[in-house]
């Protein structure tokens, strides 16, 4: 990339009111929202999201596992590892 | 990274995913490992890198009978029993307190 920018980090590119357009922002706004998260295995969890961190761990509640759409498991707290996630999905 | 929710929240006591499992320690856990493995046994100690030291520790491996090379489709479980089991954290998926 080119040199640092002399003057503040900000500067340049539009920002929002709101850091929604930013992916972790996003995470943190659908803290506590029923969540769907799929990993790589192509298994799927559903459930509550308590927490997320920077590695995508993920904390859930309530959680169920779905593989190949069918319901196999459930557990009331999940500690999901980040490497396994594909995605998270806010459930509407 | 601020919390929305504030300190007083409900959830206060799991801040970050990780906490989950603090506050699983010297207590049972499942944990769901890559390659359809299973583990269920006391956690005596973990890591930012999922790295566990579980005790009293029961293995259940699934293995499908392949109907191609000449099985039924079948899932078999086998089951092992280890005192003390280190666990390296790239095969961890999931971590489950047992209720």
């Amino acid at each position: 990339m080119s040199a640092p920018a002399p003057n503040g980090a900000s500067a340049g590119a539009p920002q929002s009111a709101n850091d929604a357009r930013d992916p972790s922002g996003f995470l943190s706004e659908i803290i506590g929202a029923p969540v769907t998260v799929k990993l790589n295995s192509g298994v799927v969890y559903k459930g509550e999201l308590q927490s997320v961190d920077g590695y995508m761990n993920i904390a859930l509640e309530g959680t169920r596992e779905f593989v190949d759409g069918k319901m196999r498991r459930s557990y009331g707290d999940a500690f999901v590892r980040g490497n396994n996630v594909t995605y998270i999905s806010a459930d509407s | 990274m601020a919390s929305p929710e504030g300190p007083g929240a409900v959830t206060s006591s799991v801040n970050e995913p990780l906490d989950l499992v603090r506050l699983s320690l010297n207590e049972v856990v499942f944990v769901k490992l890559r390659g359809d493995r299973e583990l269920k046994g006391r956690l005596h100690a973990y890591d930012s890198h999922c790295n566990l030291v579980l005790g009293e520790v029961e293995e259940t491996i699934y293995m499908v009978d392949e109907e191609e090379e000449g099985g039924n489709g079948e899932v078999r479980t086998m089951k092992k029993q280890s005192e003390m089991l280190f666990v390296r954290g790239d095969s961890v998926v999931l971590i489950s307190p047992q209720a």
